[in-house]
């Protein structure tokens, strides 16, 4: 079973006062015998970037669909702006974007009846439709595709398009469900910063991802996921410092770790130290790092700050400190 | 409005169901010359080989003292025929296309729009497309008519599309429920061969279907397709007595509307475990 939770909320955007925008109790859902999701609580604010992070199977996209009210949750309570999103549903629908994994664009249709047939589905509707969607067409760098056919594009372009669409009634909160997978590392960076915009527009954004830079450039706070459970939250930085250490140290592969490093890591961190390529990533705090190189003067180590990389690795062995 | 059943009757007028409407028609318009002859030709086709074809080798029917022609009685027939499946096809396989393949609903679904609006949405397209087809039978009805090949009361075709539009919604609903169940697209088989095809093709529609066994006739009665075939009949063949007409309408009526309510409220709940889980 997982340890105790480590949480830094330090980092919010909003001020503590304010009622957030979302605000999730107790999240639980249940597939049979399996817990996919245990008891979440999840708040968002506006202008906040919220990351859901962890591995396969560890409850993110269910999470997701639970907040966007694709499936129900068996207990737990969804509120948005104070209203609860079970009895208001209607109402409340109309304040939330989605960006799903899959593909769901109108395939028969353009770029632009994309965004056009997709603005009838909310109602207020006050705007035009056409002026909205020739703006976010621009805005996202769309206009030389607004003719074309989804098919017709790249990946990198359908996923502007299924963000762009899903802005189409201007929402007030965004769910991302790993927007980047399978995107070039081009693309991605352009998404990066498309995303990063719509921060500074105050919109909430509520995103999973598999890829640790995204996490850590994107989020303003984390939720690490495992096994349904929140098993970290706070900023990218303050997460990775309490579930893995102050620093890792990393012992090239030409001086391949000794049984008694093993051990002797073993004995001060309570952890087995993880290979990755032929080289050994070691969690260590400050303190120890000096008692490490007195220990073994010979070997040459790089001294790094954690990335989410090494949380990942940490989260795929099962437990948490 | 918490049951269920009353909640989905009740969002066929809601704006949501008219958006997901108005989608499908978009598509459709986008390619109307392609969407909307070859399929309408398939009725005629019938016609002409049913009716014309078969119906020379044919003695006429001997119906209330009267002897019919064939060609004659098959006509009003036909136009059932289209009302059942022009509706029950489009919403098992265009349905399941935007549903599995091109995950359309996925995309919808994310919206203010709910399962229920997207059922109403689909049903009331394929009853508009059974409306569309049907109108396409009448007038080769009518043309028949006029060059003498058939004799009906041909100034009282323009009142079947509508009645087909609304009992569409029936057959599509019911349709939408093994949309709903087939795992993969080649197990359309099942509804298309074993429930479709037979269906349609013995609803009284293309041979007289009645029975002495009072529990099977009624049986037969609860088919809306026999009914709509039979009021067709007694609405367009002068020499076939008016009165049942009203027996046919109202059986229709109340057929229609309890098999809409028990095929719609099923395939909502199907719809959405399929989809939202």
């Amino acid at each position: 079973m997982p340890g105790p939770e480590t949480t830094t909320e330090s980092s919010n955007t909003a001020s503590p006062n304010t009622v957030p925008l979302l605000d999730a109790q107790g999240l639980t859902k249940s597939y049979g015998e399996t817990t996919v999701v245990s008891d979440l609580h999840i708040q968002c604010h506006p202008g906040e970037v919220l990351g859901l992070l962890g591995p396969n199977g560890a409850g993110k996209t269910t999470t997701l669909r639970m907040l966007y009210g694709f499936v129900k949750p068996d207990r737990g309570t969804i509120q948005y702006q104070g209203r609860d999103f079970d009895q208001h549903r209607t109402d409340l629908k109309r304040m939330i974007g989605v960006c799903t994994q899959e593909d769901t664009l109108d395939h028969d249709f353009t770029v632009r009846q994309n965004l056009l047939v997709y603005a009838r589905y909310f109602r207020p509707f006050t705007e035009d439709p056409k002026k909205r969607a020739d703006e976010l067409l621009e805005r996202f760098h769309l206009q030389e595709h607004s003719k074309k056919k989804p098919m017709q594009l790249s990946g990198g372009l359908k996923q502007r398009v299924l963000i762009a669409r899903s802005l189409i009634h201007r929402p007030k909160i965004l769910f991302l469900d790993e927007p980047t997978t399978g995107l070039d590392p081009r693309a991605r960076v352009e998404l990066w910063q498309l995303i990063d915009d719509l921060r500074a527009d105050g919109i909430a954004v509520v995103l999973t991802t598999h890829y640790m830079e995204e996490a850590e450039k994107l989020s303003d706070r984390l939720i690490v996921l495992q096994k349904g459970r929140r098993v970290a939250t706070g900023t990218p930085q303050s997460v990775m410092g309490k579930v893995l250490g102050e620093q890792m140290i990393v012992i090239p592969k030409a001086a391949a770790a000794t049984p008694e490093i093993t051990s002797w890591v073993h004995d001060a961190t309570g952890r087995t130290i993880e290979k990755v390529l032929g080289e050994f990533h070691i969690p260590l705090p400050l303190t120890t790092i000096g008692e490490f190189q007195a220990q073994f003067p010979d070997v040459r180590v790089t001294v790094r700050a954690p990335n989410l990389d090494d949380l990942f690795l940490r989260l795929s062995e099962g437990d948490l400190p | 409005m918490k049951n269920p059943s009353v909640k989905f009757l009740f969002s066929f007028a809601d704006w949501r169901s008219i958006a997901v409407l108005w989608r499908n028609t978009l598509v459709y318009l986008r390619n109307w010359r392609t969407n909307f002859i070859p399929p309408a030709m398939e009725p005629v086709l019938f016609f002409l080989a049913f009716g014309v074809g078969l119906g020379v080798h044919v003695d006429g029917m001997e119906l209330h003292g009267k002897t019919i022609p064939y060609v004659t009685w098959v006509a009003p027939g036909l136009i059932a025929y289209t009302a059942f499946t022009t509706p029950f096809y489009e919403a098992l396989y265009s349905a399941y296309v935007r549903m599995f393949y091109q995950k359309t609903w996925d995309g919808i679904l994310a919206t203010q729009v709910e399962v229920r609006h997207l059922i109403w949405g689909e049903i009331l397209w394929a009853g508009l497309r059974g409306f569309m087809n049907s109108s396409i039978v009448c007038l080769v009805i009518a043309v028949f008519h006029f060059m003498g090949l058939i004799h009906i009361r041909v100034g009282l075709l323009p009142l079947l599309p509508p009645i087909v539009f609304l009992c569409g919604w029936t057959f599509a609903a019911f349709s939408l429920i093994f949309t709903a169940l087939v795992p993969a697209i080649n197990h359309m088989n099942y509804p298309t061969f074993l429930v479709g095809m037979p269906l349609g093709l013995t609803s009284n529609t293309y041979f007289p279907l009645s029975s002495d066994n009072p529990a099977l006739q009624f049986l037969i009665e609860l088919n809306p397709i026999y009914q709509l075939a039979e009021g067709a009949r007694a609405l367009l063949i002068p020499e076939l007595p008016v009165a049942p007409l009203l027996h046919h309408s109202a059986w229709l009526a109340l057929t229609t509307l309890t098999f809409l309510t028990l095929f719609g409220t099923i395939a909502n709940k199907l719809i959405h475990k399929r989809i939202l889980t």
